[in-house]
């Protein structure tokens, strides 16, 4: 008879960390976005604290996918989706990261330029969120990694 | 940032059989390495249960490999996936 698998495993702590990450950055780079408006202060902050705490969840995010990758890898049926996945949250992570930087040396510097680069940055970050969130949904939905595939007669829920 | 981007790692799919190239990287804690074979492709190899490793006829720990080493592979592919079946360290 099959068992039911603990639900507390090492590769089910990357969906649990990666979704907030994505909305908070896809929201910053909404509220830097309406920033750009002369009135857009309060949007600039908002949208700084949310990059923050966003890039922060990223990398927790990176972490907990280097550790799921080991343990379902082992499964797929197309690890390079996998590896695709691997590549493109790192470029995200990156990409938000330098919007970080830019943005503490915009506070010194107080150079528009700056400004506008580091919203690119961001731009640029939220597609490749939006590409990297597509490929991990490939490996769930087309590969069920990570997923516990039930029987057929469904016994170890009984 | 730039040194990122031009180091992004890419793995190829290539048919069952076996291979030989040296160790691109190990990965010890996924028990996990990457080939550089020596028609230029990058094979990514899990190891299963049934991977058996050995150096020169006897069988060797995990621990062993090295980046470098000259490896002879043979991998039975699954899917897209490569499973490899057995690794002889050359040197």
């Amino acid at each position: 008879m099959d068992q039911l698998p603990d639900f507390w495993r090492t590769e089910v702590f990357h969906p649990l960390s990666v979704h907030l990450p994505i909305a908070l950055l896809l929201v910053a780079t909404a509220f830097k976005l309406v920033s750009l408006r002369s009135d857009g202060e309060t949007w600039n902050k908002g949208g700084s604290i949310l990059l923050f705490i966003g890039v922060i969840g990223a990398w927790i995010s990176v972490y907990t996918g280097n550790l799921a990758d080991g343990i379902v890898s082992r499964n797929l049926c197309d690890p390079t989706v996998l590896k695709d996945h691997e590549n493109a949250s790192l470029a995200t992570a990156w990409l938000f990261t330098a919007a970080v930087l830019l943005e503490m040396v915009y506070v010194f510097l107080k150079k528009s330029w700056l400004k506008f680069l580091m919203i690119g940055a961001m731009i640029v970050g939220a597609g490749s969120l939006g590409y990297t969130g597509h490929l991990g949904a490939t490996l769930v939905y087309q590969q069920a990694a990570g997923v516990y595939v039930p029987s057929d007669d469904c016994e170890e829920f009984e | 940032m730039l040194f990122f981007f031009a180091s992004c790692e890419s793995t190829d799919a290539v048919e069952s059989g076996t291979y030989t190239g040296t160790v691109d990287e190990v990965e010890a804690a996924k028990t996990e390495i990457y080939v550089k074979t020596d028609d230029g492709k990058t094979l990514e190899l899990y190891f299963t249960e049934e991977t058996s490793l050995s150096r020169a006829g006897e069988t060797v720990d995990f621990s062993v490999l090295e980046e470098g080493m000259a490896v002879e592979v043979e991998v039975e592919k699954v899917g897209k996936r490569l499973d490899p079946i057995s690794v002889e360290i050359m040197e």
